[in-house]
């Protein structure tokens, strides 16, 4: 019965599968995560103090708000069972994103189809079990080497991020070029003068990563508007 | 190093097994999908390859991040912490703002409570996107396809305006971030200097490497280097910057000639 029905499956219908198969394992995940804290104040016998709680509310808030904001932007890229893996795996902008783009322009598949999404959930799914695998490897080695593995590793750390984002965007430049030169100058503009008047450390990668995706939006609206796209 | 506890352990050992099982369940319900639509299941088989050896790299980063986080928190906090939800950038930031919320109200704090606040502000903040995700994106998301259907053209330009927009937002913040600390490095997460100028040069490498595979590919017809484009890129640029950092930091290659000395030393002993 099930596998008759599977072979008539919509479009819609397999969306919403996954939306509930995704609703299930994030409220798995979110009641493991919650039971983190629990497990360890019985465990250790101890409780937080809620007064040094209160002051983190302000950056409890700002990260819950960034946490939305990305969820909302990245969810046309990543499609549905990307997007749940994603937000319950994490590392999405370093890790999850560029690895479904770059999977995404070697099938050279087209934007908005099922196959694109196909594509999207089967490479955010194999690069969670790469790093939950190379994680649980790492943690020997880290266990009994731990400052010598760090000193050796750690001094690259600062340029991952830079030695993927310079391979992607030869990947992208010549397919998005004309959507992705008003943002491009734009970010560019703000991060110097944010520098100039000494909020560099505030306008990082992942504010940049949403104030560019915001300019993008509007200036792209606009040439879509215009007929220039 | 803080005191682990084996029920942490033990959550540690449930997250893995969930996300493996979600992940294996995900990729098997998207073979099933691609034979019904008649979709090339090879395409996803070289997806899997592809995306298994791109992943391997921007994943020692994250080990590294629990060498790190591991010095105050222990080893099975800082393991769940960075296999769901989080990224090292956020934990670490997370991490430290409980430490001074806590130095503010009780100087005399244990490391008990620093590590109790510290997980409970970085499990708290975190949980945005995963409670949009069970709330509202089932509505989002219909909303999406059904502008797909209406009107492709416009839902093309939406994804393509956030693809820019990312690359734009990241490459301005690596480039501008860079050039601002050429001659005065930043410090970054475990002590380590962020130097503007390697930064550069990474980011110029890792462009020209990418460009060279383009070369290889399009001049001498070698189709498989489209497969391996992007990590031979990353391994290259961070090759380049592995070989600049000494010259940036003195003291550096005193300390790492000093690691690798004890890890010789040890190796031995541990039968590696």
């Amino acid at each position: 019965m099930t596998k008759d029905k599977n072979k008539t499956q919509t479009r819609e219908q397999y969306n919403l599968q996954m939306h509930n198969y995704g609703r299930i394992f994030s409220w798995i995940s979110m009641a493991l995560i919650l039971f983190v804290p629990v497990a360890y104040f019985i465990a250790s016998k101890t409780v937080p103090s809620v007064k040094a709680l209160v002051k983190c509310i302000p950056f409890l808030l700002g990260y819950f708000a960034v946490g939305l904001v990305e969820a909302v932007s990245y969810a046309p890229l990543l499609g549905p069972g990307g997007q749940y893996m994603s937000f319950i795996t994490g590392n999405i902008s370093n890790l999850k994103l560029p690895c479904s783009i770059n999977s995404q322009a070697i099938a050279k598949v087209k934007q908005g189809s099922e196959e694109q999404e196909l594509v999207s959930t089967v490479s955010i799914a194999v690069s969670s079990i790469t790093t939950t695998i190379i994680i649980v490897i790492g943690l020997i080695p880290l266990f009994i080497f731990q400052e010598q593995i760090v000193t050796i590793l750690n001094p690259i750390s600062p340029y991952v991020i830079p030695a993927i984002f310079g391979g992607l965007t030869v990947v992208l430049a010549a397919k998005y070029y004309k959507t992705a030169a008003i943002p491009f100058i734009s970010c560019i503009i703000i991060c110097v003068g944010a520098n100039l008047a000494g909020f560099g450390k505030v306008f990082d990668q992942s504010t940049m990563v949403i104030v560019g995706m915001i300019v993008s939006g509007l200036s792209t609206f606009i040439l879509y508007k215009k007929n220039k796209i | 190093m803080a005191e682990s506890y084996t029920i942490i352990y033990v959550i540690g050992a449930l997250v893995a097994a969930a996300i493996i099982v979600m992940s294996v369940f995900f990729i098997v319900k998207a073979f099933r999908r691609a034979k019904l639509i008649g979709m090339d299941t090879k395409v996803l088989k070289k997806t899997i390859k592809n995306s298994a050896i791109f992943s391997i790299v921007p994943s020692i980063p994250i080990v590294i991040g629990i060498g790190i986080m591991m010095q105050y928190l222990g080893i099975a906090i800082p393991w769940i912490r960075l296999t769901v939800i989080g990224a090292l950038q956020y934990e670490l930031i997370a991490m430290d703002t409980a430490g001074k919320a806590l130095e503010s109200v009780a100087p005399n704090y244990t490391s008990q409570m620093l590590i109790a606040n510290a997980v409970t502000v970085m499990t708290l903040s975190i949980l945005g996107g995963l409670i949009f995700n069970l709330i509202a994106y089932k509505k989002y998301q219909t909303k999406l396809a059904d502008l797909q259907k209406k009107n492709a053209k416009l839902m093309d330009a939406i994804t393509g305006a956030l693809l820019s927009g990312m690359l734009s937002g990241m490459l301005s913040a690596i480039l501008v971030g860079g050039i601002f600390t050429v001659g005065k490095p930043a410090s970054y997460t475990g002590g380590i200097n962020n130097y503007g100028e390697i930064v550069l040069i990474t980011l110029a490498a890792s462009v020209v490497i990418m460009a060279l595979c383009g070369l290889v590919m399009i001049v001498f017809k070698q189709k498989w280097v489209e497969n391996y484009a992007l990590p031979i890129t990353i391994l290259g640029a961070l090759a380049v910057a592995y070989a600049f950092v000494p010259l940036f930091d003195s003291r550096y290659i005193v300390e790492s000639q000093k690691a690798i000395k004890l890890l010789w030393a040890v190796v031995p002993f541990v039968g590696v």
